[in-house]
């Protein structure tokens, strides 16, 4: 595999630069008093800049052959490029959301720079194959989320939040670095595919249990970016707390990165790779699918079990994600080609449905400012746009559960299909059990939705046909591509290539 | 992408008039009438004009299927299901009826749902219907077929069960729904029974389920063995029970009659004219399957020849005027499974396209008669309508000659092709049921005509008021139908009468079925052809002079013969020994041990509020740890790590 | 000195600065004590960057230090803020986002 020098490795990296010319251009644009009135001008760019730098992501996937960049720092394979391709989309409709939420009403262009910086950040830790860049680009993330989680300075929900992300945030990825340190003192190397030949090459050298420890707490890093349970506590109450769309978008873009370096580290550094067989074999001594396992079972049941108990819109979504995580994770644990699709699959049927629940959440909360799962009640009868929102909120929770026909099945199946190739038959088990409980939850929406009397009579108020138009097409993308997801696997299927040696 | 259009075209019919069902219900408001006719008739009749116009060249003479790919639909490791669309002159014939006569019942079903509250929710259902069973037909694989055939279930559930106010009409509904799913197992381990065998073998990018290549590999399938018996036979045994319960086969028959249930327009249009033939359907798709599994046959001609005699003798004491024509479905559809027995593949299919003009002639027909009733059904409460329903009564009549055999209307020609092949194959005793099922068809029919439309009114005075004939979107249903049904014949015009055997040598299925011992007889064939006339005219004949007066007569009769007609009119008791031998042991052993023991201590109190206890004092227990303070989190996230290193280690 | 000198002080610190994270209350403190958590891991890697005779380890600890200075300038902003409303920085004041308990 060749390792490009700066010079050469520029090109891979110019979707990146354009979305940071973009962010500074926001920034200039800014400074004009004329355009700084306009509420419109930064999110329009950052818009523009987003779609940009997808379709230049696209181009060049096709364009450039894989390569490892910067020295070794960053990793530019069909991998790194889905989750360009992913992050730029849910950066898009974070945005689009943040245009139409109340909360977010007047918020200056700190708001849409702190989104783009966001998502900057999570494509490069998609890529990165250096314990440094690791760390760097998981803090670009999470620095910058702090922020934004915080951006309501009035509300004191807002920076509880911001407080309690920051403070776990910051030992989480503490105690990672440390992890991070250990690694690289037993190994001497900091590059990920260069750890991994040394561990092949010294199976039960010094150092195994230091290097335990340090694995360990790496996967500790992970599993807060990720909300894995245990390392999930800062999750409900940080997505109850921020604003609607950010918690929006922090459910889906950086928890797909804080897969997306799982997976990588996972399966380059922890794993040999036969291209001739297809076969991830997980190393001697080193095996974390048993562990990742344990991850998967307490992250599936807690996030499922707590989300019963939850009466806040929000919260409920935040353990709802936990629980889909962990669905993720049993497919990631089994450490093959099939589950490495079947989570870029599953992530993409995630994004189509949670951004679409939190649409309509955000429509709720604007039109009865309550975030009490109550305020769904009599939905379906409210004037506005009331029948419609219901039906599609019905078709997103449907989908949550994975009831055909619908997207969320088919992710569903993908996930379950590569467990049980891997013989892991009690982790399914466990994961259709947990969707059995999940059944549960996601019903009582739709049955306060139906069969409950609004408890008041405000109307939805939906103005226009954008907003519903982009709900409603995220609805018809649910069931479409419950029916019809052959380009999606074959997307799926050249995307799950990590580059190894 | 035209083939898709057919299929899609209702589904968007479905969607704008389901959407609008739905928004008038939650807020309460009216239906826009003109908006559901429009698009639930107007959107079905543009399929029709594709499907006619992708059907004319197949019809001119056409041999290479049309096929389209819409998308790869299941990918997982080597299995590989493509979602594919597939005409040829057996599809082609399919979709002309199913959008053919589909349209003009819609047409006709604006007539008759007028002022029913559900009308958008109906022509919804009804578009999806169509929907459904256009994927069946034009399907290019099984797993794609039995997507079909499941949507077909549900929406024939959906419309039995469509004033499910009314307990008795929901219960038939869920009747009809359980049975068929008892063959759709059936079905179902029919394609699993088939990835078995052929996935092992299967060829990079191979669509396994495809008709086409399974045909290509019977030389694989047919010396292959499950559970020691020849796979061929157990396959078309399994899909045969799928094609029982869907086509109302013995012993699964039991719910189409209580299917009358629904409005008669979906009487007429799924539990008459396509539906119930989805299983002729799958026959004669699989034709080359079949003719590898000679047993089988043998079994569906005996089930088939029986059907049509067993439903043919209950319809002769039926009163209500939609269940004699639901019996009398039940013993058609028996009559084209006897054609299938015997190899007859073609002609099952004829008689299921003559079968479908005049039987949904019949039912509009009948609706025409309840709707002119103001909904009475009963046939003792009928008598002398002819003049009051002219254009009803006229097109009943042609329908009804049409059934009973006579010539030269449609009905004769497929039936008698049946029987003729069924004897030349050597069946006398099937040949005799069959004719002696001929002779039961004849006489019901003729007696529900008279009963209904001759002789002296049995009318209440109240109804009487209201007596009138349907509106003209009505009778131009009945009038195309029975035309239709009167002419549709000719295009299987025997060869010993001067025809070309037209629609036989345009299907050509089954390869074994032009067998040498068909060798034409035809003084035989005509012989025959004359026997089986002879027989309906005397069953006319019988009946002409028993009801031409109404029912006190025979009544008198049938007192005479109490035992048999007990029997008839009690249908030969089935439903009740259904219920003695399945259906009761079943409930008391659910009750006594299900229910009590399993469901109420194990169940309930164990797993259910047991577990939902536990699980809900876990729950607080985690909830309880989530206390929102911070260092605590920082705690648990270090305990977590611990805890982890700590097992890790061990191991 | 050797190596072990160097990792057992940087054990030390991290492991204080966790503690501190987990005992203390006032929020400054608890930042604080990220702080001595993260100059434990710089100890450690520039230790073991010497050891290895690779100088990665003595770049990351650089970029540590830039980032530990970025995670507090956002952490005492929000500190600040908070302190504004409630006049106080016990982070047991900030429990109004929790599960509720029902049963």
């Amino acid at each position: 595999m060749q390792v490009l020098d700066n010079a050469a490795s520029f090109q891979y990296f110019l979707p990146e630069a354009i979305l940071g010319l973009t962010l500074l251009l926001i920034l200039i644009l800014d400074l004009n008093k004329e355009l700084s009135k306009s509420r419109l001008i930064a999110p329009w760019t950052a818009g523009v800049g987003l779609v940009l730098y997808i379709v230049v992501a696209l181009a060049l996937r096709v364009q450039l052959p894989e390569a490892i960049t910067f020295h070794g720092m960053m990793a530019n394979d069909a991998f790194t490029d889905f989750f360009r391709v992913f992050s730029g989309a849910s950066a898009l409709l974070a945005i689009f959301l943040s245009m139409h939420s109340k909360e977010l009403e007047g918020v200056k262009i700190e708001y849409w720079i702190l989104i783009l910086g966001i998502t900057l950040g999570m494509p490069v830790l998609a890529g990165a194959n250096n314990l440094l860049m690791i760390y760097l680009a998981m803090e670009m993330v999470s620095i910058l989320s702090y922020i934004i989680v915080g951006y309501l300075k009035k509300s004191r929900k807002s920076s509880e939040a911001a407080l309690k992300y920051v403070l776990y945030g910051a030992t989480a990825s503490g105690i990672m670095i440390y992890g991070l340190s250990i690694i690289f003192g037993v190994s001497g190397t900091l590059d990920v595919l260069e750890i991994q030949k040394f561990l092949v090459n010294n199976p039960v050298g010094t150092g195994r249990i230091a290097l335990f420890v340090g694995l360990v707490m790496t996967l500790a890093g992970f599993g807060y970016k990720i909300s894995a349970v245990p390392f999930h506590m800062w999750a409900p109450d940080v997505y109850q707390g921020a604003p609607t769309p950010v918690t929006a978008f922090l459910s889906v873009g950086p928890k797909a990165a804080g897969f997306a370096i799982l997976l990588r580290f996972t399966y380059t550094a922890l794993a040999q790779f036969n291209p001739e067989t297809g076969i991830f074999t997980p190393l001697k001594y080193l095996d974390i699918t048993g562990l990742m396992a344990v991850l998967a079972v307490l992250t599936m049941t807690v996030g499922n079990f707590l989300a019963i108990q939850q009466n806040n819109t929000k919260r409920f979504l935040a353990y709802s994600s936990i629980a889909h995580a962990g669905y993720m994770l049993i497919a990631a644990a089994t450490l093959s080609s099939l589950a490495l699709q079947g989570v870029l699959f599953y992530l993409i049927a995630y994004f189509i449905m949670n951004m679409g629940a939190f649409a309509v959440a955000i429509i709720v909360i604007n039109a009865t400012g309550s975030e009490e799962l109550t305020a769904f009640k009599g939905l379906a009868k409210r004037s506005g746009g009331g029948a419609l929102i219901a039906l599609l909120m019905m078709v997103f929770m449907v989908s949550l559960v994975g009831l055909p026909p619908t997207f969320g099945f088919v992710g569903k199946f993908y996930l379950f299909m590569s467990v049980i190739q891997a013989k892991l038959y009690w982790l399914a088990v466990i994961g259709m059990l947990n969707s059995v409980v999940s059944l549960y939850y996601y019903m009582r929406v739709v049955k306060h939705m139906y069969f409950d009397e609004p408890e008041d009579d405000k109307s939805l108020g939906l103005k226009g046909f954008v907003f519903p138009g982009v709900v409603a097409s995220l609805g018809l993308a649910t069931v479409v591509l419950g029916v019809y997801w052959g380009p999606i696997v074959t997307f799926v299927q050249e995307s799950a290539q990590l580059i190894s040696k | 992408m035209t083939l898709a259009w057919i299929i899609l075209l209702p589904l968007l019919g479905a969607i704008i008039n389901g959407y609008h069902a739905m928004s008038c219900t939650l807020r309460k408001q009216k239906v826009i009438t003109g908006m559901v006719n429009f698009v639930g008739v107007g959107l079905p009749f543009i399929a029709f004009l594709i499907a006619l116009s992708q059907g004319i060249p197949f019809i001119l003479g056409a041999e290479e299927p049309l096929r389209e790919t819409l998308f790869s639909w299941i990918t997982v490791g080597n299995l590989h299901i493509e979602a594919g669309l597939c005409l040829d002159r057996l599809s082609t014939l399919m979709i002309l009826i199913i959008t053919g006569v589909g349209t003009l019942i819609h047409l006709y079903s604006i007539g008759y749902m007028k002022c029913d509250p559900g009308y958008a929710k109906y022509f919804a259902y009804l578009n999806l219907f169509l929907t459904s069973m256009l994927i069946l037909v034009l399907a290019d694989n099984l797993v794609l077929m039995f997507l079909g055939w499941e949507g077909v279930g549900l929406c024939s559930y959906l419309l039995i069960g469509f004033w499910f106010e009314d307990k008795a009409k929901a219960q038939a509904g869920k009747k009809a729904f359980i049975v068929n799913r008892i063959g759709d197992v059936g079905f179902l381990l029919a394609i699993f029974g088939l990835g078995v065998l052929l996935l092992p073998g299967i060829s990079e990018g191979a669509s396994i389920f495809n008709f086409e290549y399974i045909e290509s590999k019977m030389s694989l399938i047919a010396p292959s063995t499950i559970f020691w018996m020849s796979s061929p036979i157990i396959l078309t045994l399994l899909l045969f029970v799928g094609a029982t319960g869907k086509s109302a086969q013995i012993p699964l028959y039991v719910w189409l009659p209580d299917a009358m249930a629904g409005p008669t327009p979906v009487s007429a249009l799924i539990h008459a004219a396509t539906m119930v033939t989805a299983g002729v359907y799958m026959i004669a798709r699989l034709d080359f399957l079949f003719d590898a599994a000679p047993a089988t046959l043998n079994v569906i001609a005996i089930i088939g020849a029986s059907t049509a005699l067993f439903a043919s003798l209950i319809a002769i004491v039926q009163n209500d005027i939609k269940k004699v024509l639901a019996y009398s479905t039940v013993s058609q559809l028996g009559y084209m499974f006897l054609a299938m027995g015997v190899g007859a593949y073609a002609y099952g299919v004829f008689h299921l396209m003559t079968h479908a003009f005049f039987k949904a002639c019949l039912f509009l027909g009948s609706g025409s008669v309840i709707h002119a009733m103001s909904g009475e059904q009963d046939i003792r409460k009928m008598g002398g309508l002819k003049k009051a329903l002219p254009i009803t009564s006229m097109t009943f009549l042609i329908a009804t000659i049409t059934i009973a055999g006579l010539p030269p209307f449609a009905a004769f020609f497929s039936k008698d092709h049946i029987l003729w092949k069924t004897y030349s194959h050597g069946h006398t005793v099937l040949w005799v049921m069959g004719l002696l099922a001929a002779f039961g068809t004849a006489f019901y029919m003729f007696r529900l005509y008279f009963l209904t439309f001759t002789g002296k009114s049995r009318v209440s005075e109240e109804a009487k008021a209201h007596l009138h004939e349907s509106p003209f979107n009505m009778t131009f249903a009945l009038v195309v139908l029975a035309v239709l049904s009167a002419v549709a014949g000719f295009l299987g015009l025997p060869e010993v009468l001067g025809g070309h055997d037209w629609i036989k040598h345009w299907l050509n299925l089954g390869a074994g079925s032009a067998k040498a011992h068909s060798a034409h007889d035809h003084a035989m064939e005509l012989i025959l052809m004359g026997v089986s006339v002879a027989v309906a005219a005397c069953a006319i004949l019988l009946a002409f002079l028993l009801y031409r007066n109404g029912l006190e007569g025979p009544e008198r009769r049938a007192r005479a013969m109490q035992p048999i007609h007990n029997l008839l009119t009690n249908k030969f008791y089935v439903d009740e020994i259904y219920d003695a031998i399945i259906v009761r042991p079943i409930r008391s052993l659910s009750q006594s041990v299900f229910f009590r023991v399993v469901d109420q201590k194990l169940i309930n109190e164990v797993f259910v509020n047991g577990s939902g206890k536990v699980l809900s004092w876990l729950g607080s227990c985690v909830s309880r740890i989530q206390n929102g303070f911070v260092n605590r989190y920082a705690f648990y996230f270090l305990l977590a790590v611990s805890v982890f290193l700590g097992i890790w280690v061990i191991n | 000195m050797s190596l072990a000198h160097y990792l057992t002080l940087a054990i030390a610190l991290f492991t204080i600065g966790l503690i501190g994270v987990v005992l203390r209350r006032n929020l400054l403190v608890a930042f604080m004590s990220i702080e001595l958590m993260l100059n434990g891991v710089n100890l450690s890697f520039i230790a073991f960057s010497r050891y290895l005779g690779d100088m990665q380890g003595q770049m990351a600890a650089f970029f540590i230090v830039i980032l530990a200075a970025a995670e507090a300038a956002v952490g005492l902003a929000i500190i600040v803020l908070l302190f504004r409303r409630q006049g106080s920085v016990q982070s047991n004041l900030f429990q109004n986002l929790k599960d509720r308990i029902e049963v």
